[in-house]
């Protein structure tokens, strides 16, 4: 679909609910569920915090629907909600959304020479659970570049963040994320 | 140039084609260090689209929706609320305005005739049905637009 029927698209189905089809905000949800989830999902694990945030978010876009410019895509502009609510929960509860526990790196100081060209395609779930270990930040944006496959300019619209800063932090994510699996596979020659 | 190796940075971008450089590519010939770091940043870009997607354990569209519907019921309560809160004080406000003419329009009726009282009364029956008959055809007419706009196909 083109951004033109995107748009075109979007624009119906917010003017049918603005115009009371209430039932019409399913379609909403429909269409953005999925980049949703890939936001709260990679923010937190908690379950119940989950379900409370989805709720959250589409009441809070609900409201605010009139005030949709269409100056960015519908799900775009819904993503951008689900991660400002996500992250202002995480403040709340003082999760820290960027912190490094410490990485391998640091841990092992490991040789730089020669790299280890282990990091096999069949080997997703390693890479599954490297992920899983990343700051929430890192995770999400992973997620969004990589799997969501978004522009730098969507992931800024949906984040607040700078391009340069999504650049710098998604560099930091794939070196730890190489470095992580290299380490595992190294241990798991020795 | 062994000397001075490719950062990661410089690796991940000339992987992701965000830069093209010819220098890169003639020190990823010569050095097999940067090479061996390139293949890994490759396995680990194309492995990436694999990454297990994010699902929730719920029905997001029924949550969500039975949420909105119950948000809509407590804004047209209160509404609803408001709306006679409002017309409860102009009522007792108007009336308290108006006690001190009350004397004045008795007067009126007490002092003329039977016809123009009757007519003063018969005027006022017909404007108040007028104005009855009017806001009911109105309400039809919003109603039925309502009714319509729910009917109309979903694009
Ligand atoms: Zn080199």
């Amino acid at each position: 679909m083109s951004i033109e029927e995107n748009h075109f698209s979007d624009k119906v189905i917010v003017t049918n609910i603005l115009n009371g089809n209430i039932q019409d905000f399913a379609f909403v949800v429909k269409n953005t569920e999925k980049l949703v989830a890939q936001i709260v999902g990679k923010l937190t694990t908690n379950e119940d915090d989950r379900k409370d945030l989805v709720q959250d978010i589409y009441l809070k876009v609900y409201q605010n629907l009139y005030s949709f410019q269409f100056k960015s895509k519908l799900s775009t502009w819904v993503a951008n909600i689900a991660y400002n609510t996500t992250i202002n929960y995480l403040q709340k509860k003082k999760i820290p959304i960027i912190e490094i526990a410490e990485t391998i790196e640091d841990k092992y100081k490991l040789s730089e020479n020669p790299e280890l060209i282990t990091i096999k395609t069949e080997a997703v779930g390693i890479l599954n659970d490297e992920l899983a270990k990343l700051p929430p930040l890192y995770k999400t944006l992973i997620t969004l570049y990589h799997l969501e496959e978004l522009p730098n300019k969507e992931i800024s619209e949906i984040t607040n963040l700078p391009e340069g800063t999504i650049k710098s932090y998604l560099y930091r994510a794939r070196k730890i994320l190489k470095d992580n699996i290299n380490h595992h596979y190294k241990n798991e020659q020795l | 140039m062994k000397s001075t190796h490719l950062t990661d940075e410089m690796l991940q971008a000339f992987l992701l084609k965000e830069i093209a450089n010819d220098s890169i590519d003639k020190h990823l010939t010569e050095c097999s260090v940067c090479r061996a770091k390139l293949e890994s940043y490759q396995y680990l870009i194309g492995s990436m689209q694999k990454i297990t997607p994010e699902t929730f354990s719920f029905d997001v569209t029924t949550i969500v929706m039975n949420n909105i519907s119950l948000y809509e019921k407590k804004k047209s309560k209160k509404q609803e609320l408001t709306f006679w809160g409002i017309l409860i004080f102009l009522l007792i406000a108007i009336s308290s305005f108006s006690i001190p003419f009350i004397p004045n329009i008795l007067e009126v009726f007490y002092l003329k005739s039977i016809i123009p009282t009757q007519l003063l009364l018969g005027t006022g029956v017909v404007v108040l049905l007028f104005l009855w008959i009017d806001i009911i055809q109105q309400y039809k007419k919003k109603e039925k637009k309502i009714f319509n706009n729910n009917l109309q196909p979903i694009l």
